[in-house]
Parts: structure tokens; sequence; C-alpha cells
């Protein structure tokens, strides 16, 4: 991940200082932000001019323990398109629980979105049209989840 | 035509739409041959305009990110081949590189070279490719594109030879590894491609003269499938796709991979949006690659190809369990990335999570935008001028 510009950086931590220190290393996996920030931070990135949308990455994380919870994390990466400098952050939430769409922010987050619901079970709150991408409509199950197996059978017709 | 244009909604509510119109609802596709691959475009016309396009990609999906997880870097390499068949090289390219970063691998000088050479005469093959087909598709016989198609095929031949001679196939070469390269120069092969691409320099002059004297190309070619660079950069396009509208974000130049770094190139840029400007762009990069292989073919230097030669278990590139970082490479179509997550199967030699972040996606998901207000034959010469690879789109 490429260093944040000073100024880029000192804006991000006067919105989000959980997030983004004001000094020391930015992690370099990618800072976790709230679900309830990810929209905004978009946001102030996108005005920093991080307008080049790249990626929009679910993962699926199962519950260590009988008494936690299955988590997603969702990695979003964009790009500045003046010095190619490229910016990812996660947010990490219960399976049970939403991340905002940032469909308003940036047209690629449709279909990316739309890919992570289908293959992951992601699901993007205030997306226009969450419908499967890749796979059938009547697909059962997330392909990427870790509990489907590789080699899962299914009929090769429908 | 102009005033659907100008409000663009691609979640357009059909109900709402003008009462007295009589729409029509026509599907393109899977098996159309002008749709590059097996895809499918819902299309809503009033009359012969285009009101709204709702795209169905995912009919070539090979669930390859979930093979992934289950794969070393070794294996992944031959199975990313046949993402997007017109430039494997470059999908190997990618996935390595993304690899060497997240492992702090080093790669010989030599190495970087001949990555470099070989990235600059893929896009010269797929661009060529580009065109032949393009031109089919907006001309076909009457409009003389396929006779440009013929001269294209017949460059990219070529180049094809080349590859053979350094990898043993034409497609699918799997030269590429963690660490460098797996083939050598051979001997000769440097003439091979001066001879091929002095050639192939000499041609594009009459490609252009065939195309810009064409009046049939230009009537179709210009102001159509027009997009504003705040809705390419929203939508994710890079490439000659995004550098169609006057941004001039190459990689190569912003971030340079490989050799990029002592090599300069020199970016194309067009003005206007639209499949001219495209085809403008495209044109720009086929000349100025052909000036960097015959630049880099004389200067490659002398040393290993590879940094890692010996290691025989592909355990001994393990990314680090919850390791995770994106990296990408300028291909012929744009910036393809890759997402890792370490710590997957094979006892952690293989990815968590394995995300390609395949330019020809993007490009296809502009079309609810570019398409609305445009004709039925119109959505020929958009989908054609964005130079989507449908292997890569659906993975």
């Amino acid at each position: 991940m490429d260093e944040l510009a000073p100024d880029t950086r000192a804006a991000l931590h006067a919105k989000f200082p959980d997030v983004i220190p004001a000094e020391g290393d930015v992690d370099s996996q990618g800072p976790v932000v709230p679900a309830d920030q990810h929209l905004a931070f978009a946001e102030a990135l996108k005005n920093a001019g991080y307008r080049l949308y790249i990626s929009c990455v679910g993962s699926h994380w199962p519950a260590a323990g009988d008494d936690e919870e299955d988590r997603y994390e969702v990695a979003t990466v964009l790009r500045h398109p003046d010095d190619g400098k490229v910016f990812w952050w996660r947010v990490s939430i219960a399976t049970s629980a939403t991340v905002p769409s940032l469909y308003p922010l940036f047209g690629g987050a449709d279909w990316q979105e739309r890919e992570q619901f289908d293959l992951v079970g992601v699901v993007f709150d205030g997306h226009p049209d969450l419908r499967r991408l890749m796979m059938p409509e009547d697909w059962p199950g997330h392909p990427l989840r870790k509990e489907y197996a590789i080699d899962t059978p299914h009929a090769p017709w429908r | 035509m102009s005033s659907l244009r100008a409000r663009v909604d691609p979640h357009l509510d059909i109900d709402l739409y003008d009462a007295d119109a009589d729409l029509m609802a026509l599907n393109m596709g899977p098996q159309h041959p002008s749709t590059h691959g097996v895809f499918r475009i819902k299309l809503f016309l009033d009359g012969e305009i285009i009101i709204k396009a709702v795209p169905y990609p995912g009919y070539l999906h090979r669930g390859v990110e979930k093979l992934c997880e289950k794969l070393t870097c070794v294996q992944i390499t031959p199975i990313v081949d046949k993402h997007d068949y017109v430039a494997p090289m470059t999908n190997e390219q990618a996935i390595n590189v993304a690899f060497e970063t997240m492992l702090g691998v080093e790669v010989p000088r030599r190495a970087r070279w001949m990555r470099t050479l070989l990235a600059e005469m893929q896009r010269v093959a797929s661009h060529l490719l580009w065109l032949g087909t393009f031109t089919l598709d907006i001309g076909g016989t009457i409009g003389g594109g396929a006779s440009v198609m013929m001269y294209t095929f017949r460059e990219r031949e070529l180049i094809l030879d080349c590859f053979e001679a350094l990898t043993g196939s034409r497609f699918h070469y799997n030269t590429h590894c963690v660490g460098g390269q797996r083939h050598d120069i051979p001997e000769g092969w440097a003439k091979q491609v001066r001879d091929a691409f002095t050639h192939i320099q000499s041609r594009i002059t009459d490609y252009v003269e065939m195309c810009d004297g064409n009046e049939i190309f230009l009537i179709r070619s210009r102001n159509i499938g027009t997009y504003d660079a705040d809705l390419a950069l929203g939508v994710g396009l890079t490439g000659p796709n995004l550098r169609c509208c006057g941004i001039a974000h190459d990689l190569r130049v912003d971030r340079p991979f490989h050799a990029y770094d002592e090599i300069p190139v020199n970016v194309a840029v067009a003005e206007g949006g639209d499949c001219y400007a495209r085809y403008v762009v495209r044109v720009a990069e086929l000349k100025e690659s052909c000036r960097l292989v015959l630049d880099i073919i004389d200067g490659i230097p002398e040393g290993p190809i590879s940094s890692k030669r010996g290691a025989k278990s592909p355990i001994a590139y393990k990314l680090k369990a919850g390791l995770q970082g994106y990296t990408g490479i300028e291909t012929p179509r744009g910036e393809l990335g890759t997402y890792l997550i370490g710590g997957g199967g094979q006892r952690g030699a293989a990815p968590y999570r394995c995300k390609l972040r395949p330019p020809s996606l993007h490009a296809m998901s502009i079309l609810p935008w570019a398409l609305v207000g445009h004709t039925v034959s119109d959505t020929v010469a958009i989908l054609g001028s964005l130079d989507p690879i449908m292997g890569e789109v659906d993975r």
C-alpha cells in the first residue's frame, strides 16, 4: 500500500482519528474502518483524489469458537489516477450484518458488490439491484464461503 | 436521444418510462458473434433507440478464485493464462508480480527486461487482434473491415511464432514463475523478433489508412458510445478505455513495474471518450509498443533469468497467514490486479483468498451507461471498442 500524501492524511485524521493515526504507520494490511463510517471514509478519499475505483474484495472468516459468529471482511481498493497511488481499507462485520454500498459514489461498485454478494454472501445495504452476477440465479449457496467444499456436487443441468 | 444520454440511469424502472411508448425487450446473446464470447445483454428499446441495457455476464464462470484457494503460486500461473486468452503473457506476470511483491522476492535485471519485452510484444499482438475484430464488427466486408482483420491476423501470427520459439507454445505459455523466467532467450530469437516488429511497424500506417480513409468506419465510430472521465473513473475503467477520455493514467509510468523505471514510455491519450478515441489510443499504443520492442531487444542485459532457480518446493513461497495486499500491473486492457490473503490450502502455501481484478469486467460494467440513447447496431460497435475478453470478465 502506498503512503498517503501528508495533507490527505491530516484531513483523514481529522475526520477518522481512530482509523488514521496522526503519526506512525498506517496498517499496511489496510486499516479497519467501522461499517457505519465506510461510506463517509470512501467519500473523504474520493474527495482527496482517489477517484479510480479498483476493486472490492469480500472474504469469509469462520468463527474460531462456538460463542463467536462467522465474519466477513470487505476490502475496498481505490487508486489516485494522477500519481497512481493505491489505498485500501477493510470493513469487518458479522455475517448477519450488512455493509453500506458504495454505489452512490462509484458506479463500478454496482457489479463488484454484486459479485461479492454472489460468491461470498456479503449483503450490501443500499445497493440498487443486489442480484447474483456470476452464478446462475437459482444457485444454492455462496461458493467462496469456507464451508462450501470445492467438490460440492451439482447437477450439470437445471 | 440527446436528452436520453444526458440523464442515464442504469437502474431505470422501465414501468415509469413513457406509458404511451411501444417498448420492446431484445436479448442479444449469449451466442451472438459480435459479443466476443458468451455474453448476453437485454436491451429495452423504444423504436430502435435503447432506453435501458441490462448485461448478464457469467456464462464462462469457471470458479477460478475458488480453485486458487487450493493451489500454490506455481500451480496458479498456468490457470491465469486462460483468463485473458488474447494476452496470457501479461496475465501470468500479474499473478507472479503480486506474489513477488507480497513475498519480497527480488527479480534479476535480465528477467525484468525480458518481462518488459514480452509485455510489449503481447500488447502489440492483443491490439492487432482488437483492431481486426473491431473493424469487422463495425464495417464488415462493406466497410472494408474484413480486409483489415486478415492483415492484422497475419501480423499477429509473427508474434505468436516468436512466443512459440521462446516458450514452446503459441498460447498459454507458463513461462513466468516467482523470481524470474523459466525460459531463456534462444539463439537467433532476437533477430526473429527484430524482423517481425520491423515488418509490423511498417504495416501500421496501412491499417490507419484503411480505417481513417473509410467513411463507414468514421461514421460508425465517431460520437458513439461516449462517456466522460468522471464516469470512467468511478466505474473503474483503466487502460485505453480510460485514456480515451483524456486521462493520462498508465501504471507503466505512474507506478513502474518490471523494468519500466529504466525504459521511458510515451502514454497515448485521446479526447472525446467515443469509439473513435479508443481506436486512436490503441493505434498509438501499437506504434509505441513496436518502438519499445525494437529498443528493448537490443538492450537486454546479461545475467541470471531467475533468482529462485533450484527452489524445488513451491512451499518455499508461502505467504504468511492473514497477510494481505493488492498489486496491479498494466496489461493491454488496463489494470489487472490481484488481491491476495495468505494462509489457504496445501498447509498455507495456497492463498486464503485470491481476488483477480480483470480490466474487462469493469469495461463491461460501463455498458448500462454507454449504450443508452444509441441504436442496436451501435451496441456492436461500443462493445467491440471496449475490447472485452469474456474469459477474463467471468473467470
